[in-house]
């Protein structure tokens, strides 16, 4: 069975009296393990997708199951629920809590999870070591580079494992070199940890390093290609 | 880091707004307990001087006296037996004060004028009622049924006597008939009260009781207490210890001397209107504070929302900066108040240049030398009040966090 399926999903926004259709009748599977990336030029519903999937938003029409749990059965509670255990988030201003300290901000979900102090910390000890960000765990976002933000975010998208990260325009606040840095461990993640990254992107670098583009334009489908990643 | 660390953090986030909210708050906090402290010290006087030279803490009449005055419901204190010995012997009696009070007319050669002719006995008195300040009492009214009387400086004043003349006061006998007595002054009572030194003329209560025909006849037992708080507890005691079948009442202050307790009411009334103004304001500060701090966190809190927080969460989140914000106030504002009151109990607010050292409030006199006294019942109840009304202020700000839509709120900038 597929990680997350969408079938005939269609979504529309009321704009005055007019309807303003951001997705129509998209029927996509993703399985367990895939890097891939919906790309498609601004408006095409990437985003929108996006949301969707992690259970942000809902579809006008059609159905989403993800890691077997058909979305429409779900109350508002479950639905957050299953986004703190089941779903990671990146974000393309990396959205830190600036109160919080890199460690505190990493290990935040693990703390809405009500996990003990000493367990997630053992983790996102861990995780700082394998995203190379191990000393930084004292530091406010505001002393961070955007590089070591989005480390930091990826931190706390992976640190409760799990079922699909979502990243909305991961790359676009980074330049290229830290954007292939972080492509680089994101791909890495995939493949040692078998975590499923699925990205909205109209980069070039992150359609590169994909595994599967997802092209989407008005709301379509307009392609769907399996590459080799780079 | 759980949702007290986060919280503490977030109040801090904008330092100088909360610094101005916790500021506004504790200065509200201290105003509040500093001037209820005031007038809880100055009540408190005007309550001790007028229970001493009135009714007393709890007062005993016969009938309805305490509301009538008819001077004819008056009681034999010698035929209740050992009823005075009894109630100074319950714990917190200071003073038993037996008392009768007949209105009639002094008249001297020259003038006359109406009085009321109180009897009392001197040497209980002496130490008790602020009337007698100044005054030897018992070297001057040397016996109780003796013709040694004390005169209000005004009635003094109007009857045209001097300290040794003498005069004659003429009250209403059981029967209707007119009774005289001869009387001779032995001393002014100046007290700053007009109608005391109008008309008062003091006696031996056995010579005044002898107008009524009865030597032992008295209208009131004055009890006056260690400590005020003891009222509620001693009046049932005391009605024990009334004959059964005797129409005698044991009743407060409040009730013997209404025009007090109504003065008191209704000064402290407008200053509880002043103290809403003030709360209110302060609420309408803390719902601006929090308010304001919502509003600029949306994104984040979409953000929050994402990554799996629940709405019930972040409500918590808010209320519990409102909570902190109040208990920092509430802290702060408890040391201010202290402080304030601390010098308005040692030093106190000194009125004598603005307005006369007899100036007369609710029947009694107004100490212009203005003191607090500590309520901490109070001071801790309106803390908490500040408290809870701050969490009642962020409920507003708290459900609008909750409301958010996640993936709206991270398109806003």
């Amino acid at each position: 069975m597929s990680l997350i399926s969408l079938n005939n999903l269609s979504k529309t926004y009321p704009l005055g009296s007019q309807k303003i259709a951001a997705v129509q009748g998209l029927t996509l599977e993703i399985q367990a393990g895939e890097f891939a990336v919906l790309a498609g030029p601004s408006g095409s519903g990437k985003t929108t997708v996006l949301n969707i999937v992690g259970a942000l938003d809902t579809p006008t029409e059609g159905s989403v199951n993800v890691d077997g749990n058909d979305y429409s059965e779900m109350n508002p509670k479950e639905l957050a629920d299953f986004r703190l255990r089941r779903i990671g988030f990146i974000f393309q201003s990396y959205n830190l809590i600036p109160v919080l300290t890199a460690a505190e901000n990493a290990e935040f979900t693990l703390m809405l999870q009500g996990m003990s102090t000493l367990k997630r910390r053992k983790i996102i000890s861990g995780i700082f070591g394998e995203l190379g960000i191990e000393g930084l765990e004292d530091r406010r976002p505001n002393d961070l580079s955007g590089g070591q933000q989005q480390r930091v975010a990826i931190a706390r998208a992976i640190a409760p494992q799990p079922a699909v990260v979502l990243a909305d325009e991961p790359t676009a606040n980074l330049d290229s070199s830290t954007a292939e840095d972080l492509l680089q461990l994101m791909r890495r993640l995939n493949q040692e940890k078998g975590t499923t990254f699925l990205f909205s992107s109209h980069d070039p670098l992150v359609i590169a390093h994909a595994e599967r583009v997802i092209s989407l334009r008005d709301g379509r489908l307009e392609s769907d290609i399996q590459q080799e990643a780079g | 880091m759980e949702t007290l660390t986060l919280a503490w953090r977030n109040v801090w986030r904008n330092r100088r707004r909360t610094l101005i909210t916790i500021v506004a708050m504790s200065f509200s906090l201290m105003l509040v307990q500093a001037f209820h402290n005031l007038s809880f010290g100055v009540y408190a006087q005007m309550v001790d001087s007028g229970v001493r030279s009135g009714s007393g803490h709890i007062a005993i009449y016969r009938g309805d006296y305490v509301n009538s005055r008819d001077d004819r419901l008056f009681w034999n204190l010698k035929k209740m037996g050992v009823l005075e010995q009894r109630i100074a012997q319950l714990n917190g009696i200071k003073a038993v004060l037996p008392r009768l009070y007949l209105p009639g007319l002094a008249q001297s050669s020259r003038e006359s004028r109406g009085i009321m002719l109180t009897g009392i006995d001197p040497v209980a008195e002496n130490a008790i009622n602020p009337l007698l300040k100044n005054i030897n009492a018992p070297a001057l009214i040397k016996t109780l049924d003796g013709r040694d009387a004390l005169v209000g400086s005004r009635l003094l004043t109007e009857l045209k006597l001097k300290i040794g003349n003498k005069f004659v006061v003429t009250t209403q006998g059981p029967e209707g008939q007119l009774v005289s007595e001869l009387l001779r002054i032995r001393g002014v009572v100046k007290s700053g009260i007009r109608e005391v030194d109008n008309s008062l003329v003091m006696v031996g209560r056995q010579r005044a009781a002898a107008m009524t025909g009865q030597p032992e006849a008295i209208h009131e037992l004055a009890i006056i207490l260690d400590n005020p708080d003891l009222e509620k507890k001693l009046i049932p005691l005391i009605s024990e210890l009334l004959p059964a079948g005797s129409d005698l009442k044991a009743v407060s202050w409040e009730q013997s001397m209404a025009n007090l307790a109504n003065a008191i009411k209704l000064d402290y009334a407008s200053q509880k209107f002043i103290f809403l103004i003030i709360v209110l304001i302060v609420t309408i500060g803390v719902v601006n504070t929090l308010l304001m701090s919502v509003m600029e966190r949306i994104r984040e809190f979409g953000v929050i929302l994402a990554i799996g927080a629940t709405p019930g969460r972040l409500r918590a989140t808010v209320m519990t900066e409102a909570f902190l914000l109040g208990s920092v106030s509430m802290l702060f504002g408890n040391i201010l108040g202290a402080l304030a009151t601390w010098y308005l109990v040692e030093i106190g607010i000194d009125l004598r240049d603005f307005i006369p050292e007899t100036m007369e409030f609710g029947g009694v006199v107004f100490n212009p030398v203005m003191r607090a006294a500590w309520d901490t019942a109070y001071m801790l109840q309106i803390s908490l009040y500040v408290l809870l009304l701050s969490v009642v202020a962020s409920l507003y700000p708290a459900a609008k966090a909750a409301r958010i839509a996640p993936a709206v709120a991270m398109r806003h900038h």
